[in-house]
């Protein structure tokens, strides 16, 4: 099996807010290869997003990584200076997110952008980047991509913008690729297009591709493996099949369950998820969980859950998984 | 039984602003006719443009029309004091339900709002508050917080109380799970599940989510570029749509089923500008049966039997042996 | 509930420094005018020649001018005469603007047009030069210089409450009203009101100290408050005209302008910030 190209491990980070800190990433590490599609799910809160955010260095000036490093191409890119770390942004991993208005300025065209993202290829004439745009707007599913150059941001559909978004992510052709809800301000036919159009580029480039969503649809359709957060923890990863077809972590189970889109049967009435998540500014003793589950025992609400290694690729935080 | 919400040919024109008057007004609504029956959850389903939320906040007033009849309960709706009286007995539900809410007011006093705006005796507000509150699950302690400081699945909680404060007949919901954690949409669906058969409510839910109106609707409606292109009972149009656009949105949503992954798109291009509508059929530009007679010749929303209409030249043959000739031929 | 969230804008205020520093001198001058005949220690315009131009001293804390009179006294009742003109110009400014900006940003299309081209107008007009031309044909005096103030300021209160006004009429909330079947009377008064007050309160405080100054300024050159009458700006006039024999006239005129002027700022500054319910700094 090959080796990561984006590794995290152990990370855990915490916000600082008035009166303390909220720990929102706690002990976390996944790793994506190449060519490889990785889902990271989970529910508001969980710290997904903060997860995506560390991944490429952009979490905010209130954040504090208290332990843990972020491997990039074999570098921990946490001790590098902020110069360089600023340099892998754009050139070996890139972002695309939820709302593709805020990737560009609303004051240049789309055209202009594209070219200016290429400020790091100094040997290339300005034509030559242009061409070079105007290529991957072609390729991302733009019908005219000579025109789309020359539009303003807010000329663009929301579905055209989100393409363009991730042809701007694409042009200096990173190893990684980190989408954040990037089909979640979108709708059903858009959302299906920019998944198809993601899988078709991730066959092309071979890029690593790390794919942020509380859509379980979204992450069914597109990704290879798959890591369950909630309350700042992994708390479940799996190949996708498995992760589908074989839950294993309680709450995944839940979640799996609740989604009205796996429920053939019109109920009327659906499962859902009793109680809220744990205040994440004093992060419960046990199993962050076992207040929801409906297994837990004793054990799950004294002792930190271990890591159960279930088979390749595949583990569950919890008590009362058997290997 | 009486129709509780009837539209006939319902139009909506947005009049292009400026001082030269040339510009064809932009129409968003044209020839809508639907019917809602007391006790009944219609889907209301289209993309963003498709004019879904024009048609809620028609029914209610807040659009002016440009043409076309509404009844409500069997009284016709022509003058604006006859919509005021309507918004006493149908209540509009937010797709962004913080948004909704008054910043400067407390909780307690967004949900008894109603009865002040309608000069209606509350013995005490405060009980009032406490006892709507307590209907959507939510504690009393609540009506003192603002609308900033809930979650997204409380203050979706304070749009329903309010909602049913002065016990309406109808609820017209815009999107009303958007945004939520699935785990959350399912309390929001189950408590509206359990308010209706309580007070007996109609719902109109507005909505791009099929997931979500194949749970909760009796009948669907889909909208295309402000037409209906398919009307039916839920069950008979999910198991066999027979607009190719149904088909397109339904084959389209992501299936939370590795194994059913699809390879190809299930739906090409992108809905078109209401400034150009297409000639003849306006799908025909996405649709992947489009002929010759769908460039030229616009379909009308014909009756297909079974309560079910369609708006398409081929809706009749679209069962699946005719749909298999239809793609091969 | 709303005395409850008074008491939280208030309490906001205190716990910043910087608010509750303005909120003091505004506090101190506003005494200063409405307790002018008790507090201060002689008549401000009896004149005593013989004791002119005295610095400093136990008799006369600020010394006396020109004419023997007592500085302290003349800045206490001063203050009566700048807040008097301060307070009522930019209150009357900021009702109009107010409504005439509600009106602007809720009323048919038409009316706003009338209305943005009359508020444009008139702040095209210099504000200097449309003060002295003011005072040329009226005549100097409080109320010209009142009337001056209200014509120039009512314009920038009015776009600005336009705006949010017009910013809040498509938002949600003010639809759900609507949906409700509210009155436009009830959504004006009870929702848009207390949502565009804010940043109106805001620039009001801020202005009080430029209509100070600018009262000072027409006083010092004769066209605004008519002696005998005490100005701070008739002060800093008399203090420049003998700054030789006297240079702590200056200074003491100087004091009271530069000191209420930083008081209203910072009293505005932190209204801004205790206004907004969603910076809950007094609360943490």
């Amino acid at each position: 099996m090959s080796e990561p190209v984006l590794s995290v491990e152990n990370l855990s980070l915490r916000y600082r807010v008035p009166g303390g800190a909220i720990a929102a990433l706690r002990n976390v590490s996944i790793a994506v290869r190449q060519g490889e599609v990785l889902g990271i799910a989970g529910e508001s809160g969980c710290g997904k997003s903060t997860l995506a955010a560390a991944m490429i260095d952009l979490v905010g000036t209130n954040a504090e990584v208290t332990s843990g490093v972020v491997r990039l191409n074999g570098r921990d890119i946490l001790a590098l200076s902020p110069v360089d770390r600023r340099r892998l942004r754009g050139r070996e991993i890139a972002m695309v997110f939820q709302d593709p208005m805020t990737a560009f300025s609303p004051v240049l065209t789309v055209g202009a952008q594209l070219v200016d993202f290429q400020f790091n290829l100094d040997g290339l004439a300005g034509r030559e980047k242009w061409r070079r745009a105007r290529d991957m707007l072609a390729r991302v599913g733009l019908s005219d991509p000579d025109h789309a150059m020359g539009r303003f941001p807010h000329e663009l559909s929301g579905g055209m913008r989100q393409r363009a978004a991730i042809a701007a992510a694409l042009l200096m052709r990173p190893s990684v690729l980190i989408a954040d809800e990037p089909t979640t301000a979108l709708d059903v036919t858009m959302e299906a297009q920019i998944v198809h159009l993601l899988r078709q580029l991730q066959a092309d480039y071979r890029c690593a591709i790390v794919i942020v969503t509380h859509h379980l649809g979204v992450i069914a359709e597109l990704c290879d493996r798959v890591a369950v957060m909630y309350a700042g923890e992994v708390v479940e990863e799996a190949p996708v099949d498995a992760l589908f077809h074989d839950p294993r972590h309680p709450y995944t189970r839940a979640l799996l369950a609740c989604d009205p889109a796996r429920i053939e049967a019109a109920t009327g009435r659906l499962p859902a998820i009793g109680g809220r998540l744990p205040d994440l500014s004093s992060p419960p003793t046990g199993c962050s969980f076992a207040d929801r589950c409906g297994i837990a025992t004793d054990r799950c609400r004294a002792a930190p859950p271990p890591r159960v290694g279930l088979g390749p690729d595949r583990n569950a935080l919890c008590h009362e998984v058997a290997p | 039984m009486t129709v509780l919400l009837s539209i006939r040919d319902l139009d909506v024109d947005l009049g292009r602003g400026g001082w030269f008057a040339d510009a064809a007004p932009l129409n968003i609504l044209s020839g809508v006719s639907l019917d809602l029956m007391p006790g009944e959850t219609l889907g209301l389903v289209g993309e963003s443009g498709s004019g879904k939320t024009t048609l809620a906040r028609a029914v209610l007033g807040l659009q002016p029309v440009s043409g076309g009849r509404l009844w409500f309960d069997g009284a016709e709706l022509t003058r604006p004091a006859d919509f005021r009286a309507i918004r006493r007995r149908a209540a509009l539900m937010f797709q962004d339900a913080t948004a909704s809410l008054s910043p400067r007011m407390t909780v307690g006093e967004a949900v008894t709002e109603p009865f002040a705006i309608h000069r209606i005796a509350v013995r005490n507000r405060h009980d009032k508050a406490a006892e709507l509150l307590a209907e959507v699950g939510l504690p009393p302690e609540m009506a003192a917080r603002y609308p900033h400081e809930l979650s997204g699945g409380q203050a979706r909680r304070v749009g329903v109380a309010r909602a049913l404060a002065l016990k309406p007949a109808l609820v017209i919901a815009d999107e009303p799970t958007a945004g939520l954690d699935v785990s959350v949409q399912a309390d929001i669906l189950n408590l509206m599940a359990d308010l209706k058969e309580r007070h007996g409510l109609s719902y109109l839910i507005i909505t791009h989510n099929l997931a979500l109106v194949r749970h909760v609707a009796d009948r669907i409606a889909v909208l295309y570029l402000g037409r209906l292109v398919e009307t039916g009972p839920t069950r008979a149009i999910f198991a066999d749509p027979r607009h190719p656009y149904t088909r397109s949105l339904i084959a389209a949503e992501p299936k939370p089923d590795p194994r059913k992954r699809r390879a190809d798109l299930a739906i090409r291009g992108e809905i078109p500008s209401i400034l150009r509508r297409p000639a003849g059929c306006e799908f025909h530009t996405r649709c992947p049966l489009a002929r010759e007679i769908c460039r030229v010749e616009p379909p009308a929303l014909g009756d297909i039997g079974r309560g079910r209409s369609a708006r398409c030249h081929f809706a009749e043959t679209m069962t699946e042996g005719g749909r298999h000739e239809l793609e091969h031929r | 509930m709303s005395s409850g969230s008074r008491f939280r804008v208030l309490r906001a205020l205190l716990a910043d420094p910087m608010g509750a520093l303005g909120l003091g001198l505004v506090l101190l001058f506003v005494a200063m005018a409405l307790f002018a005949p008790w507090v201060a220690p002689a008549d401000p315009i009896r004149l005593n020649v013989v004791e002119k131009f005295q610095p400093p001293s136990l008799a006369h804390l600020a010394g006396t001018d020109q004419l023997g009179r007592d500085l302290l006294s003349r800045i206490i009742f001063g203050a009566r005469t700048a807040l008097s003109i301060a307070l009522t110009s930019v209150g009357l400014a900021g009702l109009g603007g107010l409504i005439l900006g509600m009106i602007a940003g809720f009323g048919p299309r038409w009316l706003d047009a009338v209305l943005v081209l009359m508020f444009d107008s008139m702040s095209s007009l210099p504000m200097i030069m449309f003060a002295l031309a003011v005072i040329t044909i009226v005549g100097p005096g409080t109320g010209t210089l009142i009337l001056v103030v209200v014509l120039v300021s009512i314009p920038a209160y009015a776009r600005l409450i336009r705006a949010q006004t017009l910013s809040l009429v498509g938002a949600d909330f003010i639809v759900a009203e609507r949906a409700m079947g509210a009155s436009s009377a009830r959504i004006l008064f009870r929702h848009l009101l207390p949502n565009v007050i804010g940043p109106l309160v805001i620039l009001l405080s801020m202005d009080v100290p430029v209509v100070i100054m600018l009262e000072a300024g027409l006083s010092y050159l004769n066209l605004g408050v008519r002696p005998p009458t005490p100005s701070w700006g008739n002060i800093l006039y008399d203090g420049y005209t003998s700054i030789r024999s006297a240079p702590y006239m200056v200074l003491i005129a100087g004091l009271p302008l530069v000191l209420s002027a930083l008081g209203f700022t910072f009293l505005g500054e932190g209204l801004r910030d205790a206004l907004d319910p969603k910076l809950k700094r007094g609360e943490q």
